[in-house]
C-alpha cells in the first residue's frame, strides 16, 4: 500500500456546459513530494483543482487515494480525506476578520463559545512563517490581494492536510512572498505533506517541483520527474505557448509619416497610481505589466471613468480628457473588457440582448425604440464574425467561458472602439478561443484603435504587444519594446521589491525626460 | 468546443437557420389559472359570470392593478418600493384638500401626481446616495408618508365638495361608451402602454439590463443611477395617479385606503411572471395577476366562504405559483440540456 501514490487521477473528464474542460486527464502524486501541473490558463488546471476539492464531480474517470477508489462528491468529502485546496477564486469572506476567515466552519471553541484567543494561538506561527504581517482582527477586505492570497493558503494549511492543492498561488504574490511560500512548502513536504502545485509558469515549477506534469487542452501531455527532465524537453514546454500568437497585421503603425491620433497620460495619480506618464498611439498594442495591486486596474478604471484621478492630465485621441463616468466613456468609444467584474454579462438574457448593451443602453443615438429583430440581426453578425458557436437567442449564462469573453468584447465592437482597455481578456478560457481573441486584438489595433492590454501571463504581453510598460507600486518601473521584450525580464521588472529598486531604470529615465520636454515635444517624437 | 475545426463555415454562407422551439409567453400561466378559476366560479355560481359582475371585478382590480403595473418596472430593476400604498393615500388626500381649498380640480389632480413622482425621486435619490436597497429606504418613507397623511388629513376621511360638471374627477368617475368605467380604461391602456415601454424602447431595455446584472449594465455604460431614479419617479407618479383615480371614483378618501396595495401589487406582478431577481417583467402579466387576485377575493365571498379565509387563499395561491414557476424552470433547464446534448451527439 505504501508504494501506491497518495492520490492518482485516472482519465478524468469534465464537461462544463457545452465546454470540455477536462478531456482525459491523468496524474499520480507520490507521498511527500511537490507535484507541479503546468499549463496555459484555460488548459483545465482550475477545473482539475475544483475536482480535487470536491466542488466539481468528474463526468468520468476515477480518483484514487492510497490506491482506493473514492468519490469526492462535496467539499466535505475531500476535507475528510485530507485534501485542502486553495482555488483561484477562494471562498473568503471580505467582511469578516482575518481570523474568522482562517477558521471558517472549524472555529475552536472554549466553553462552547468561539474563542478568538485560541484561533490566534493556533495561527500565529504559520502566519509569521508565511510573512503575513497584517492585523488578524481587521476585516479581510482591507488587506491587499497578496495578503488575501496568503490568508487563503494559511487557511488551507491550518487544516493540516495530507494533500494541498494550490491553483496559481503566486499570481498575486511578489517575489519575496513567493519565496517564503516555497520555503514553507518545502518544510511541509519534508514532514510528509504532498503538494499539487498548478501553475502556468514553468520556471516557478522547475525550481520547486519533484515531479512535473504538463497539461494542455484538458489532457496530460507529459509527466516526468524533475531530475529526469532533459534540457530539450524543458525548452519544448517553454515553447508550447509561443505558437499561440498570430503574426502582427500590417497596420497603421507600419505606415511611416502619417500623423496618428494618440493618447497622452501625464502625471496621473490616484488610487495606487503616483505620477504615471506615457503615450500611446492609434494602431498600437500597448502592454501593461504589473502584479495585482500595482495600479494597472486603477489606471484602467480611471481611463474608463470608473474612478476619479487625483492629479494629472490625460488627453484622449478625441481631444478630451478623462471621462467622468462609464456612460461618458462608452459614448466616447472608450471600452473596457475586464475578466474580473463577473465577466460583465447578463446571464439571464440572450446573446442578442447582451450585444445591444452598449449600442442601445449606453448611447442616446437614433430612435428611442428597441427592436429585438434588429438586435438579433446585430448578434447574428457578431456571432459570425467572432465565431461564437451559438444562436443569438441563447442565454448568455449557458455559454462556455471562451464564448462569454467573445460576447463581452463584441458588445463594444458594435460602436467602433477608439480606445480599448483589455484587462486579462484571455484568462481562463480554452486555447481555441484564446487564439481567436488574440487575432481579434491584432485586428482592433490594425483598424486604428489604441489597444491597452494587461495580462497576468507575461508571455501574452510579449507575444502580442508592440511595447510593454511595467508598473510596480503605482509607478512605472520600466518599459520594453520590440526584441527587448522577454517574459522573464518583465517578471523581474514587475516583481522586484520596492526596497531594492529605488533607482529608476534607464527606460523610466527616458520617460522622465519626456516629462520635462513637455507633452507636445513628446507627442512629436512619438508621431515620428 | 472541442471540435473547433469540425465545421468550417464558408464565407457568405450566412448564419445557420435558427431552429427554435416555440416559447410560451410568461403570462401563459396566469391566464390559464384565471380562466380555470373564472370557469369554476361561473359553474358554481352562475351570476359570477354575468357581464355586470365581471365589469365590477375589473373595476375593483383596476386600482391595485395600476399600481402593480408600475411595480413591474421596480421589480425589473431588482428593487421593491414599499411606499406605493402610502403615496397613493397621500396624493389622494392632498388633491382632496387642495380642491376643498378652492383650487382648480385639474391642478389639484396634477399636484397629486407630481407629488407622487417627487416622492419617487426622493426615494431613488436616497437609495443612490446612501447606497442601500430601495426596499430599505421606502420602509422609512412609507411610515413617514403614512404619518404625514394622518397629520394632513387629521386622521379623518376627506371628501371634497362636488364642483362643476366637467372637472377631472367627474371624468374619472364616468364611463367610456357608457359601459367601461374610466378607471378600467386607464388600467388597460396603462398595462398595454407600459408593456410596450418595457420591451420595445431604449428606456425599457435599460431597465431590463439594469435589473438583470447591475454591474454588467453599468460596465457597458448604461447610466444605472438615472434608470433607477426614473423608474422610481414613474412608480411614484403612477401610485399618485391611482390615488387621484380613487378619489375621483369614490368621491372621498378615508384613512385605510391604499393600505394593502404594496403586497397586492407585488403578488400580482409575481403571478404575472415578473421575477424578484430582476431583469424580467411583464406589465400585462401583472395586470392579469391583479385580476386573478380580485377574482379569488370576490369569488370566495360569492361562493360563501368566510371572508377570513380569503387572504389565506391568496397567500397559498402565491406560494403555489412560485412552486409552479420553479418546476417550470427545472423543466426548461432539463430540456435545454437535452437539446445541447443532441447538438453535440
Amino acid at each position: 500500500m505504501s508504494d501506491s501514490p497518495l492520490i492518482s487521477v485516472r482519465n478524468a473528464a469534465k464537461r462544463l456546459g457545452g465546454f470540455v474542460a477536462l478531456e482525459d486527464m491523468s496524474l499520480a502524486a507520490e507521498r511527500g513530494t511537490i507535484h507541479a501541473v503546468i499549463g496555459e490558463s484555460g488548459a483545465g488546471k482550475s477545473t482539475l483543482a475544483r475536482v480535487m476539492a470536491g466542488i466539481l464531480r468528474p463526468d468520468s474517470g476515477a480518483i484514487e487515494i492510497d490506491g482506493h477508489k473514492i468519490a469526492l462528491d462535496n467539499p466535505n468529502a475531500a476535507r475528510k480525506r485530507g485534501i485542502a485546496a486553495v482555488l483561484q477564486q477562494s471562498a473568503l469572506f471580505p467582511e469578516r476578520s482575518v481570523l474568522a476567515n482562517l477558521f471558517v466552519n472549524r472555529e475552536p471553541l472554549r466553553n462552547g463559545l468561539v474563542s478568538s484567543r485560541e484561533m490566534q494561538a493556533r495561527s500565529v506561527d504559520l502566519l509569521r512563517q508565511l510573512g503575513l504581517a497584517a492585523d488578524v482582527r481587521a476585516p479581510l477586505g482591507e488587506l491587499d490581494p497578496a495578503e488575501r492570497q496568503l490568508v487563503a493558503i494559511a487557511r488551507a494549511l491550518l487544516e493540516h492536510p495530507r494533500l494541498l492543492v494550490l491553483d496559481e498561488p503566486c499570481e498575486t504574490l511578489d517575489r519575496r512572498q513567493s519565496g517564503r511560500l516555497f520555503a514553507v512548502l518545502g518544510e511541509l513536504k519534508s514532514r510528509g505533506m504532498t503538494v499539487l502545485y498548478l501553475s502556468n509558469r514553468l520556471d516557478e515549477a522547475l525550481g520547486l517541483a519533484d515531479q512535473i506534469t504538463v497539461m494542455r487542452n484538458g489532457r496530460d501531455v507529459l509527466s516526468k520527474r524533475r531530475s529526469e527532465l532533459t534540457a530539450s524537453e524543458e525548452a519544448m514546454i517553454g515553447q508550447l505557448r509561443q505558437a499561440l500568437f498570430p503574426l502582427p497585421l500590417r497596420s497603421l503603425s507600419a505606415v511611416a509619416g502619417t500623423l496618428r491620433p494618440q493618447l497622452a497620460v501625464s502625471g496621473l495619480s490616484g488610487g495606487r497610481l503616483a505620477g504615471v506618464e506615457f503615450t500611446a498611439r492609434a494602431g498600437e498594442i500597448l502592454g501593461l505589466a504589473g502584479l495585482p495591486g500595482s495600479g494597472v486596474s486603477d489606471l484602467f478604471a480611471m481611463l474608463f471613468g470608473q474612478r476619479r484621478a487625483r492629479k494629472g492630465k490625460v488627453r484622449f485621441p478625441d481631444g478630451d480628457s478623462l471621462p467622468k463616468n462609464r456612460t461618458e466613456a462608452a459614448r466616447r468609444s472608450i471600452c473596457l473588457v475586464s475578466n474580473r467584474t463577473g465577466n460583465g454579462l447578463m446571464d439571464d438574457k440572450s446573446i442578442a440582448f447582451n450585444l445591444s448593451s452598449v449600442v442601445v443602453g449606453a448611447r442616446d443615438w437614433g430612435r428611442r425604440i428597441y427592436r429585438p429583430a434588429l438586435a438579433a440581426e446585430r448578434a447574428a453578425r457578431q456571432i459570425e464574425a467572432l465565431r461564437i458557436r451559438s444562436d443569438p437567442q441563447d442565454l448568455a449564462g449557458a455559454l462556455p467561458p471562451g464564448s462569454r469573453q467573445k460576447v463581452a468584447i463584441a458588445q463594444w465592437l458594435e460602436i467602433g472602439p477608439q480606445v480599448m482597455l483589455l484587462d486579462d481578456p484571455a484568462r481562463g478560457i480554452d486555447i481555441g478561443s484564446k487564439q481567436e481573441i488574440y487575432g481579434l486584438i491584432r485586428q482592433m489595433a490594425a483598424s486604428g484603435c489604441i489597444v491597452f492590454l494587461h495580462s497576468t501571463e507575461t508571455s501574452e504581453l510579449t507575444g502580442l504587444c508592440d511595447r510593454v510598460i511595467a508598473l510596480r507600486h503605482g509607478r512605472i518601473a520600466g518599459e520594453a519594446a520590440g526584441a527587448d521584450m522577454d517574459p522573464t525580464a518583465l517578471r523581474t521588472l514587475i516583481a522586484t521589491d520596492a526596497a531594492t529598486v529605488r533607482a529608476p531604470l534607464p527606460t523610466s529615465q527616458k520617460n522622465a525626460g519626456q516629462k520635462n520636454a513637455g507633452q507636445k515635444n513628446a507627442a512629436e517624437r512619438n508621431a515620428a | 468546443m472541442t471540435s473547433t475545426e469540425a465545421s468550417p463555415r464558408l464565407a457568405g454562407s450566412g448564419t445557420p437557420k435558427a431552429k427554435r422551439g416555440f416559447r410560451l409567453p410568461v403570462e401563459t400561466g396566469v391566464v390559464i389559472v384565471l380562466a380555470i378559476l373564472v370557469g369554476l366560479l361561473g359553474w358554481l355560481q352562475r351570476p359570477f359570470v354575468e357581464p355586470a359582475n365581471l365589469m365590477a371585478l375589473l373595476q375593483q382590480a383596476a386600482l391595485p392593478g395600476i399600481v402593480a403595473v408600475g411595480m413591474v418596472f421596480v421589480l425589473a430593476i431588482r428593487e421593491i418600493d414599499l411606499s406605493v400604498g402610502a403615496v397613493f393615500h397621500l396624493a389622494a388626500i392632498v388633491a382632496a384638500l387642495l380642491m376643498t381649498a378652492g383650487i382648480d380640480p385639474w391642478l389639484s389632480a396634477l399636484a397629486g401626481v407630481v407629488l407622487g413622482a417627487a416622492i419617487g425621486v426622493v426615494n431613488g435619490a436616497l437609495a443612490l446616495a446612501l447606497r442601500v436597497p430601495v426596499i430599505a429606504v421606502t420602509l422609512g418613507t412609507w411610515w413617514a408618508i403614512d404619518g404625514l397623511s394622518l397629520v394632513i388629513g387629521k386622521g379623518q376621511g376627506v371628501a371634497p365638495a362636488p364642483v362643476s360638471d366637467s372637472n377631472v374627477f367627474h371624468v374619472l368617475s364616468g364611463k367610456a361608451f357608457g359601459t367601461f368605467p374610466a378607471s378600467v380604461v386607464i388600467f388597460i391602456l396603462l398595462a398595454l402602454g407600459l408593456q410596450l415601454v418595457l420591451h420595445r424602447t431604449r428606456f425599457g431595455y435599460r431597465v431590463q439590463a439594469t435589473g438583470s446584472n447591475p454591474e454588467a449594465a453599468a460596465h457597458a455604460g448604461i447610466a444605472t443611477g438615472k434608470v433607477r431614479l426614473t423608474v422610481l419617479a414613474v412608480m411614484g407618479a403612477i401610485a399618485g395617479f391611482a390615488g387621484i383615480i380613487h378619489l375621483g371614483a369614490q368621491g372621498s378618501v378615508v384613512p385605510a385606503d391604499g393600505n394593502g396595495f404594496v403586497l397586492l401589487a407585488i403578488a400580482a406582478a409575481l403571478f404575472g411572471g415578473t421575477r424578484l431577481s430582476g431583469g424580467h417583467g411583464s406589465a400585462i402579466g401583472a395586470a392579469i395577476g391583479a385580476l386573478l387576485v380580485q377574482v379569488v377575493l370576490s369569488g370566495m365571498a360569492l361562493v360563501g366562504v368566510d371572508a377570513a379565509w380569503t387572504s389565506c387563499a391568496v397567500g397559498s395561491l402565491l406560494v403555489l405559483a412560485l412552486a409552479a414557476d420553479w418546476l417550470g424552470r427545472i423543466w426548461r433547464g432539463r430540456r435545454a440540456e437535452r437539446r445541447q446534448a443532441g447538438q453535440r451527439g
